[in-house]
């Protein structure tokens, strides 16, 4: 990828992203039974044995490595659903299909940790590749597109897909700011003056997180 | 006589020039039929209307050829038999295969299944006929006697007798009951030798009254059954020996097979051949299609074809006339059609489920009806079936229990079939749940004839790990709790008696695994709890075993059981009061036993949505008694107008309607359930179901207050605080600690009252003002009392704050009052108590007294008193009140305010009694008087 030309711009490591996309909400259903959790994000539980319950994904994976409970597949997490995505993804001049924001951190961990609570795993884990593959493939030919402006605009990219191309992305717009200086024939304070609108423009993209 | 010549089709292949013993068989239905050769390996199952279009199904699980078929009564199984010496069990039609029911030691020649499927009787180059029970395939019986390999078995379509012959031609007769030779026909048909291809046949006529075996004179001689004299013998033009016989389904006509190559039709009336077929091959097997006028054959090289409408238009056709009150033979598959069917699984199930038996058709009523008078029919069909019937009859009401069966089917809807909460039906080959609760779960499921059952925690961490268990008894009912889970199955016949089990998950001994057999009854349903184990049984009997196995009680139930179920030391069982209404409502009664007190503690009809089932009872965590019926309300039992059903939840107001909901169990305030997609009524074990929550709703009536999640709550809150003070009370009088419940009770009230504010509000709101003042009496803390009328001030309705705040009045004298009498014993109370005592007489009077109080400003001894008393009360709370009341500001609310205060003036004090006037009279006209006088 491109932004891998030089790893130490990445905002990220992959793990780092991972970390965080721990964080999302999964739902368990608990074998034990256990007074609520209190949290600084909120308190979980109580756990009731077969009563399902929503917990951070990092606590999931914890119950579950002791046991302690079986994953519910999240809704997109399943055949039919990621066979439609794929095929949207797969249909030229498409838009990104909107997947939760982690959706490669959750897919991963749950491929990893809850092997038997997943009906058609291999099926399943093959066809999140397929769409991981594809949309990677999409966003480089997204940035490709880039044409001489000083904002990009891409729905639904997830974390570790942004995450892959944020430094490139940066560095070309400030490459294409660069070319259009001298042809937008103007001072340095319009240089700064401009750049700011630029560092907006990357607001948008950040409310994808809360997905 | 024409001579048509029948196109036959190649079915199995059967190699060079050998001649092979190829059977077919129809099922009862005419869908399908089986053939099979002893040259093949494989079994054909072929659509009985396109046979040529569809391509057969082929099941292929023996090592050598096949030569024998039989199919059970009802075509639900097939057996087959062959020269790799096993005898294998498939489901039918699908031709699942089963199990290997049984092995021999040399090749299988002939099968058959007699009339309920219940038994299989194999028989080939081996010594002895076993006779094989089908459910557990155990061994009932090897019946001993040929001197050579067994080629031919009929069961008497009654089932009491089989007949059997060898290849040496020599026919005996077994009674089934005692194992006895009841005849033996030495040397009666033709000696076949040691020829695999050609077999002697006998067949037992659809009546059962005849028996036709092959004779040596290249004829078929009958035997009379009775006394095995030969009757007749049907000659004529067969060449050779006959080498098969079949019965057409109504017994009037008879086909045979030569050694001749040559198929003859037989009248039996006029003792004479009416139609002849003759084939390239010698035909080694026939079987008449089961409803129409066709027979099917197929000969020795493994071709078949279907002779249709071989009884001549003319006369009766073989399916007209079909005897049809005895009992049929049930492995000749051709007798059959479903009428029959129906009659035999009815009449003759005393060793298979009686579920059956709970859906007798019209005729069958009638039928039994007559017996259990005791009436010896007269009908002709009667004269040899009746006997043995009536014995059945009386077997099985031995083992079953019940009313009367001509009641029970007098009317269209039956009473409801006993079952354990929790369980889901039996499905082949599927796992089903025996019991699931709160708790865990047991599963069962049937494995190579053998049930595997597994016992499961849902709290895997806390429960004690229990190993699975193969059950060699079939268990169909299981209870499972904290300390052990109880098994029981049905009788199936004598040899296999009902049997109880307990396995207990800890104990200080080992082995301490008990089981009990029921001789001539039948556990029906089962219930454990802690430290001991209940069992209901086909008698109405309920027994009672401690947890070491100990028969600790044992009672005599007033109806057949439907339910029952255990927590703690209760134990509740649901019964039968009467035959189901003609409106098809269930009658049923409960009860609640304490087993460690041996007491009854509640007891009362059941409560059921008209048309419904019971289909789960249950204790709440609490211990309230609650039901669910098919139509989706859950019920608890209260002991609110002296003990009465509440519905607290319906199915039918919850807004997903695609969804049944399968029961677990419930808490005060919310339903565990499966929720299970609509059609599916219960749970699959596979993925493990996971509980929904769902909160009680009443069925209430849609008000016009459009508030009706808070009437729910309301009516809900009124009845657990109803609860708590009850249990309160009753631990009062058991002298135990009751501080944690009295504060969960006062816990309640807050919610209430919360709950009634709400509503106050939403009344205010829609104007309803009557309803607002109702609801402000059944506030129970000053406090909330204080904020209604703040709420009602704050939404401008002065009059309704004037009534509130007359309400509160009222409410703290009568608190007042309560609190005086109470505290008699109080010596610095005594000069006020006297006059307290009588005080509600001087509130009577007060009306009269208001014009006087106001007029001269004189205070009276009774308002004195109240004054003193009110004031007194109040003190106490005076300095937390007082910020509540400085936000109210309004002048009325003030007044009230000033009662509360010593230091009031008279003037006060009468305005406070002018309001008392006012209430009585109930008129709001009053208000611009009270303004004045502040």
């Amino acid at each position: 990828m491109a932004g891998q030309t030089d790893p130490h711009i990445s905002l990220f490591s992959p793990e780092e992203v991972e970390f965080m996309g721990e964080d999302e909400l999964v739902e368990i259903v608990p074998n034990m039974n256990m007074e609520p959790l209190n949290f600084i994000a909120g308190d979980f539980g109580r756990f009731v044995p077969q009563i399902p319950t929503q917990v951070p994904l990092w606590l999931a994976v914890a119950l579950k490595r002791r046991g302690k409970c079986t994953f519910r597949p999240p809704q997109w997490l399943s055949v039919d659903n990621l066979t439609q995505i794929l095929e949207a993804e797969r249909e030229p001049q498409s838009k990104f299909q909107p997947l939760p924001f982690s959706y490669v951190e959750i897919a991963r961990l749950l491929f990893d940790h809850a092997r038997d609570d997943i009906p058609d795993m291999y099926m399943v884990r093959s066809l999140v590749e397929d769409i991981r593959d594809v949309r990677l493939h999409k966003l480089e030919n997204n940035l490709g597109s880039f044409q001489g402006t000083s904002a990009v605009k891409m729905d639904n990219v997830s974390a570790m897909e942004v995450n892959l191309v944020r430094p490139f992305a940066r560095r070309a717009l400030e490459a294409f700011y660069k070319h259009d200086k001298p042809e937008a024939d103007t001072a340095d304070r319009d240089t700064r003056s401009s750049r700011q609108p630029r560092e907006a423009n990357n607001e948008p993209r950040r409310p994808l997180r809360q997905r | 006589m024409k001579s048509r010549t029948l196109k036959l089709r190649e079915a199995h292949k059967v190699g060079g020039s050998a001649a092979a013993f190829c059977s077919i068989l129809w099922d009862h239905k005419a869908e399908h039929f089986v053939t099979s050769s002893s040259s093949d390996l494989s079994i054909f199952v072929h659509d009985g209307l396109s046979p040529s279009s569809s391509p057969p199904t082929i099941l292929r699980h023996h090592q050598d050829g096949v030569t024998a078929l039989a199919l059970s009564h009802d075509s639900s199984f097939l057996a087959s038999g062959s020269i790799d010496h096993c005898v294998k069990l498939y489901k039918f039609p699908s031709g699942e295969f089963q199990t290997n029911i049984t092995r021999f030691t040399l090749p299988i020649r002939v099968l058959a299944f007699n009339g309920s499927g219940s038994l299989l009787a194999a028989a080939g180059d081996d010594e002895g006929i076993k006779l094989i029970n089908t459910i557990d395939g155990s061994i009932v019986r090897v019946l001993k006697g040929h001197k050579g390999p067994v080629t031919g078995l009929d069961f008497n379509p009654n089932g009491e007798l089989l007949a059997s012959l060898d290849s040496n031609g020599t026919v005996l007769c077994w009674e089934l009951q005692s194992g006895i030779l009841s005849h033996t026909l030495k040397g009666v048909a033709p000696d076949t030798g040691f020829s695999t291809s050609v077999v002697n046949i006998l067949r037992w006529s659809p009546d059962g009254r005849i028996l036709a075996v092959p004779g040596l004179r290249n004829d078929v001689v009958m035997y009379d059954r009775f006394t095995g004299e030969k009757l007749f013998a049907l000659r004529g033009d067969h060449l050779e020996p006959i080498c098969y016989i079949t019965w057409a389904p109504n017994g009037k006509y008879i086909a045979t097979s030569g050694l001749d190559k040559q198929v003859l039709l037989w009248d039996l009336d006029k003792k004479q051949d009416i139609d002849r077929q003759k084939f390239e091959e010698r035909i080694c097997c026939m079987a008449w299609k089961p409803n129409s006028n066709a027979l099917s054959v197929i000969d020795v090289r493994g071709k078949y074809g279907i002779w249709e409408s071989l009884v001549p238009s003319s006369m009766v056709a073989p399916t007209v006339g079909i005897p049809d009150i005895l009992p049929k033979r049930r492995n000749e598959i051709l007798t059959f059609d479903e009428e029959m069917e129906e009659e035999l699984s009815a009449s003759l199930n005393d060793d298979s489920d009686d579920r059956e038996s709970h859906q007798p058709s019209r005729k069958r009523i009638r039928r039994n009806t007559v017996i259990d008078d005791d009436v010896v029919p007269d009908e002709e069909f009667y004269d040899e079936g009746t006997s043995y019937r009536k014995k059945s009859y009386k077997e099985k009401h031995g083992v079953r229990s019940g009313l009367p069966r001509s009641i029970a089917g007098s009317t269209k809807y039956k009473m409801q079939k006993p079952f354990q909460p929790g369980a889901t039906p039996a499905e082949q080959g599927k796992k089903t749940f025996l019991c699931y609760n709160m708790l865990g779960c047991i599963t069962t499921i049937e494995h190579e004839g053998n049930y595997r059952i597994e016992t499961d925690f849902h709290d895997t961490g806390r429960g004690p790990r229990v190993s699975s268990m193969i059950d060699i008894y079939g268990f169909t009912m299981a209870s499972i709790n904290e300390s052990g889970c109880i098994f029981a199955n049905p009788s199936k016949g004598e040899k296999n008696m009902s049997v109880l089990m307990y396995r207990p998950f800890r104990s200080w001994a080992s082995n301490s695994e008990w089981t009990m057999r029921f001789e001539g009854e039948e556990v029906k349903v089962v219930a454990n709890g802690s430290g001991w184990v209940a069992a209901i049984t086909s008698l109405n009997l309920l027994h009672i075993f401690s947890e070491g196995g100990l028969q600790k009680h044992i009672i005599s139930l007033d109806g057949p059981v439907v339910t029952a179920t255990g927590c703690k030391d209760q134990l509740a069982v649901v019964t039968h009061v009467s035959d189901c209404l003609p409106s098809n409502e269930q009658v049923m009664e409960f009860r609640v036993l304490n087993i460690c007190n041996m007491t009854q503690q509640l007891n009362g009809r059941v409560a059921l949505t008209p048309g419904s089932r019971l289909t789960w009872i249950g204790f709440s965590d609490e211990g309230s008694f609650s039901t669910y019926d098919s139509e989706g309300v859950l019920r608890v039992f209260t002991s609110q107008y002296g003990g009465s059903w509440i519905p607290v939840f319906s199915a039918t107001k919850e807004k997903k309607q695609k969804e049944n909901y399968w029961v677990v169990g419930l808490n005060t305030t919310s339903l565990y359930c499966i929720a299970c997609k609509h059609p599916e009524v219960f749970p699959q074990v596979t993925p493990k179901p996971i509980l929904t929550i769902l909160n009680f709703s009443l069925p209430l009536a849609s008000s016009d207050l459009g508030a009706a999640s808070l009437e729910n709550e309301f009516i809900l809150t009124q009845l657990r605080l109803y609860e708590t003070q009850r249990r309160v009370d009753d631990m009062a009088l058991a002298e135990m600690d009751t501080i944690a419940l009295e504060n969960e009770a006062f816990d309640m009230e807050v919610s209430q009252d919360k709950c009634i504010l709400r509503l106050i509000s939403s009344c205010c709101n829609s104007k309803s003002f009557v309803r607002a003042g109702e609801l402000m009496r059944l506030l129970s803390l000053e406090k909330s009392m204080r904020a209604a009328i703040t709420l009602v001030t704050k939404l401008k309705l002065p009059f309704l704050a004037e009534k509130f705040c007359s309400i509160l009045e009222e409410k703290l004298l009568e608190e007042a009052n309560v609190a005086t009498t109470n505290q008699l014993h109080n010596p610095s109370r005594e000069a006020v108590k006297s006059k307290v005592q009588n005080f509600p007489a001087p509130i009577q009077s007060h009306t009269e007294e208001i014009p006087k109080a106001s007029s001269a400003p004189k205070p009276s001894a009774a308002t004195l008193v109240r004054k003193a008393k009110v004031s007194g009360l109040n003190l106490g709370k005076e300095q937390i009140k007082r910020d509540e009341t400085d936000d109210v500001k309004k002048g009325e609310v003030k007044k009230l305010n000033s009662i509360k205060n010593p230091m009031n003036s008279v003037n006060n004090e009468d305005t406070g009694l002018r309001k008392e006037a006012n209430q009585e009279d109930a008129r709001r006209s009053s208000n611009p008087f009270l303004k004045s006088t502040v």
